[in-house]
């Protein structure tokens, strides 16, 4: 079994002790409002911590059953993990075929380099139409689409999406959840996905992490936390009623403050 | 006014603005990378320089191969000096990694007036200092020389960002942690644009050399080098070309215009206002990136 396992304690306590396992080939997410700590989990399996003056400051991070906690970021990129990083920050003044290019590795042979953005475009078509125009001038699906595609371009056995769905319509939120989908059943990719969009990420996952002020608060498969009666009001959107009635309230406050 | 005597003030405005561009490139390749404009390249192009008359006066080796070595030597300081000094400051406030810049600048400055005090030594490339005639016009030898080794040097990086290891370069100039986060090690490509820049400094220390002699003088290049970065946008090198081509045709000729009415000394007048006009109106230069925003 191949499996990740975090367990630690960070940055000014942004999180907790919080442990979460990706089985191998599997799809978990994690779940949780603005500022819980999602992406803090996410950038400390990556690495990335360390370009925000982060560290892991107790517990530990495993990769194949490896301790990686020590290695700088390009050297987990190198393992096998790569990191999408919230809000799609692709290379704006490059073309999404120069953003494939720079994340090839180098070891890569050029004909390896050349198949394997085939393949991404094959994943993306909508890339392959706009491969020679700035990245910068791409909409904001196709970024996303870019920035997946590039991270893919790493090899990589564990893929972390942070927010994927953020500002994107919803068709184009389900069009990507798709190909995500496909990509893991394809080639067993490991996901983990970090989500506000509830609803549309336990469609897609296996099992969930709920993550509330830095700490694990529930943890079960997707369909049971779909199930879950507090997930439902707080994270699903909760009944239609309910909302409704909040927004009179708000309506009427802002009345009287007006 | 006259015609050919303009065209000629014009013509070799243009190769001495080259050579400019030559400076220049320096900066924008540590630009590129880092974002960060290096105020120490003035003083790595004279280091570069004392350092060729080193191996070729002092060690009695030939002067290419001097150059050659000089070269070499050049590329690890570089390297070394982006490892021992800017590596610690990533992430840090721009002022302070300026800051940082512009010490390094005062201590290369100040070893190597310690070191090989003050006097001002020739570089003897060997380049006849006989105008050459193309047709009606007179030119200099040595910056004819110059602005084809520049031109030379602007092509192979032009193409060198088209390859794989230059693609990643500018990934990391758009986005370091986007960099990191595919595997991308930012240190080593800023690293390697800084090692590149000193071997840039190494060509315009030797032409430089030649032209107005080995002294601390040199070292304030960095003044003409600077506006021209800017006036080309900083990260481009197209722009740092065509912006020294500029600069050289408007300080030649204006100079010679504006020389006869304040009584000379108004090169660095025009130089230092084309800085200022720039900043105030296209803060881009020409040829710079504008930040993409999308409506």
């Amino acid at each position: 079994m191949n499996s990740v396992e975090v367990l630690y304690n960070s940055v000014m306590l942004a999180i907790k002790g919080v442990s979460i396992e990706v089985p191998y080939g599997g799809m978990v997410a994690l779940l949780g409002s603005n500022g819980a700590g999602k992406s803090t989990t996410l950038k400390a399996i990556s690495g990335l911590l360390s370009a925000e003056r982060g560290k892991v400051s107790r517990g530990e991070i495993r990769f194949d059953g490896r301790v990686i906690g020590d290695n700088p970021p390009q050297q987990r990129v190198g393992l096998g993990i790569c990191h999408v990083i919230e809000g799609r920050r692709v290379f704006e003044h490059l073309t999404p075929d120069e953003n494939l290019e720079a994340a090839a590795p180098m070891s890569l042979s050029r004909t390896r380099v050349a198949s394997e953005k085939a393949r991404i475009y094959d994943y993306f078509p909508r890339l392959a139409e706009r491969k020679s125009s700035l990245a910068g001038y791409l909409s904001g699906g196709e970024q996303q689409m870019l920035a997946i595609g590039r991270a893919l371009m790493t090899q990589p056995r564990l893929l972390m999406l942070d927010e994927p769905s953020l500002g994107l319509a919803p068709f184009l939120v389900a069009e990507i959840f798709e190909i995500i989908k496909r990509i893991n059943r394809d080639h067993g990719l490991s996901v983990l996905l970090v989500e506000q969009n509830a609803l549309a990420a336990l469609d897609i996952v296996s099992r969930g992490y709920l993550i509330e002020n830095g700490r694990v608060v529930m943890h079960d498969t997707a369909e049971r936390l779909k199930a879950n009666s507090d997930i439902q009001e707080f994270y699903l959107g909760g009944s239609q009623a309910k909302s409704f009635h909040d927004i009179k309230h708000y309506r009427r406050r802002k009345r009287w403050l007006s | 006014m006259d015609i050919a005597y303009v065209s000629e003030l014009a013509v070799n405005g243009a190769l001495t603005g080259l050579l400019y561009s030559l400076f220049a490139l320096g900066l924008v390749l540590i630009y590129k990378s880092s974002s960060v404009p290096n105020l120490a390249q003035g003083a790595l192009t004279m280091l570069a320089a004392y350092v060729v008359l080193a191996l070729s006066r002092q060690l009695g080796f030939p002067l290419w191969l001097g150059i050659a070595v000089t070269t070499i030597i050049m590329f690890l300081a570089g390297f070394g000096v982006e490892k021992v000094t800017l590596r610690r400051m990533a992430g840090r406030p721009i002022v302070m990694i300026l800051m940082m810049t512009l010490g390094l600048d005062i201590f290369i400055r100040g070893s190597t007036l310690a070191v090989w005090g003050g006097t001002s030594r020739s570089m003897e490339l060997g380049v006849s200092y006989d105008p050459l005639f193309l047709g009606p016009l007179l030119l200099s030898r040595i910056n004819l020389a110059g602005a084809c080794v520049a031109i030379a040097l602007f092509v192979a990086f032009l193409l060198f960002f088209r390859t794989r290891r230059g693609i990643r370069l500018r990934a990391i100039s758009d986005d370091y942690v986007a960099s990191w986060s595919i595997g991308i090690s930012v240190e080593h490509g800023v690293a390697l644009s800084w090692g590149m820049a000193s071997v840039v400094a190494v060509a315009s220390a030797v032409i430089w050399g030649e032209i107005q002699g080995v002294d601390q003088s040199l070292s304030q290049l960095l003044l003409k080098g600077l506006t021209v970065a800017v006036l080309g946008g900083l990260d481009s090198i197209v722009g740092a070309i065509l912006a020294g081509i500029v600069l050289g045709v408007i300080e030649n000729v204006g100079a010679s215009y504006l020389d006869l009415v304040v009584g000379g000394g108004s090169r660095d007048l025009i130089v230092a206002a084309v800085l200022i006009f720039t900043v105030m109106l296209r803060p881009h230069g020409l040829f710079g990136r504008h930040d993409i925003e999308r409506v």
